[in-house]
């Protein structure tokens, strides 16, 4: 089957997210399910076919998702109900929407990724309680509880962290 | 115009603390938050109310409970209850929002009680929560209710307050996320703009309509 002309192609629109929080790694099919899940349970079965959400790339912390061209607002009302993907917490950001994936791609290269900070301890202290350090960045920091009862990741600021 | 989520659980209700809901706030497009249980003050800006939710009590502990916060710079919520709880947490002086409209009865917010959310100044909270996070038969049963309360709000005018009730920073939405959620339940721009703004209605008292000299 050859490729249709320029002028019969679907026309397509480009949607970048941000994957949420920090450090998550998501796989390209796994988000794919997630945001067809989302679609189609919001929206029901025929927009949901109309809209044809696809994951194009998913690398790190952004993901390039595609929709008909018409269809940007409602896919992004549907990504906004996103929580999980395959069981882990997660929340997608809307950065930006284009035509092309490149120039999402330059979106990416142009948002500069903040230093991680190493200056902190891998151990911090809240809540009298001793926590570990799983991601730190600027003035945000994410820790998981020491032990192995409750490894549910807690989102602090570094103002929150006591002395020890 | 602040734009205010009007309640957020930091923890210990939930696993985020005010400070870093407060820095997400701010990258999200708000400018106020209405936090449960938290101090009221500033974070990066972003102002934070104190809040309580008072749920699952009867009318007597509810006028005590209510008058102990009466005179702090809090933001009163009820849980609503059936048709004659709602009405008699309406006429209370103190109380400033009504939450869970949603989950409670189909006749327990009508236009009786509509009418008396005008007269008193107390908001009926928009909880976005149940069209973020259910599905099915929980969504559906929320966005009709939240249709219902919309034609009773252009009728009688009683202010609304959204929330998202984040327990986690990954579980709140941008004011423009919340913006397409609320167009769901047939919410346009002005209805918007006016519930993002619901709370300064609540906390300033009203002007009074004759100034006695």
């Amino acid at each position: 089957m050859s490729t249709r002309p320029p002028t019969l192609r679907e026309k397509r629109r480009y949607l970048l997210v941000r994957i949420e929080p920090e450090g998550t790694i998501i796989d390209q099919k796994d988000l794919y399910y997630a945001v067809s899940e989302a679609t189609t349970s919001l929206w029901g079965d025929v927009t949901a076919a109309v809209i044809m959400a696809a994951v194009v790339t998913s690398d790190g912390q952004y993901a390039i998702i595609r929709c008909q061209r018409g269809t940007e607002q409602d896919l992004s009302i549907a990504l906004s109900t996103v929580t999980t993907c395959c069981d882990i917490p997660i929340a997608l950001r809307m950065v930006a929407a284009s035509g092309t994936i490149e120039s999402l791609r330059e979106k990416i290269r142009r948002i500069k990724t903040p230093l991680k900070e190493l200056s902190s301890p891998p151990e911090c202290m809240f809540d009298k309680k001793m926590f570990q350090i799983c991601q730190c960045n600027s003035q945000k920091i994410d820790v998981i509880e020491k032990g192995f009862k409750n490894t549910n990741r807690l989102f602090l600021i570094r103002e929150d962290l006591e002395e020890p | 115009m602040k734009i205010t989520d009007a309640c957020v659980f930091p923890y210990p209700g939930g696993d985020s603390s005010v400070g870093r809901m407060a820095l997400e706030a701010k990258s999200l497009g708000f400018d106020r938050l209405v936090a449960d249980g938290a101090q009221s003050g500033e974070y990066y800006g972003i102002e934070i109310f104190s809040g309580i939710l008072v749920r699952d009590t009867s009318v007597r502990d509810l006028i005590n409970r209510v008058k102990r916060e009466r005179n702090k710079d809090t933001v009163v919520s009820v849980q609503a209850g059936n048709n004659g709880f709602n009405r008699s947490v309406i006429t209370m002086k103190g109380v400033h929002i009504i939450r869970g409209l949603h989950t409670a009865d189909k006749y327990a917010f009508d236009h009786v009680a509509a009418r008396m959310a005008a007269d008193n100044g107390v908001a009926i909270d928009l909880d976005l929560s149940p069209i973020i996070l259910g599905s099915g038969f929980t969504r559906q049963r929320a966005i009709h209710r939240y249709r219902d309360i919309m034609v009773l709000e252009r009728r009688y005018e009683f202010p609304v307050t959204i929330s998202s009730h984040a327990r986690s920073i990954l579980k709140m939405r941008s004011a423009r996320e919340i913006t397409g959620l609320c167009s769901l339940i047939g919410m346009d721009i002005p209805d918007i703009e006016r519930a993002f703004n619901g709370v300064d209605t609540i906390t300033v008292p009203p002007l009074p309509a004759v100034k006695v000299i």
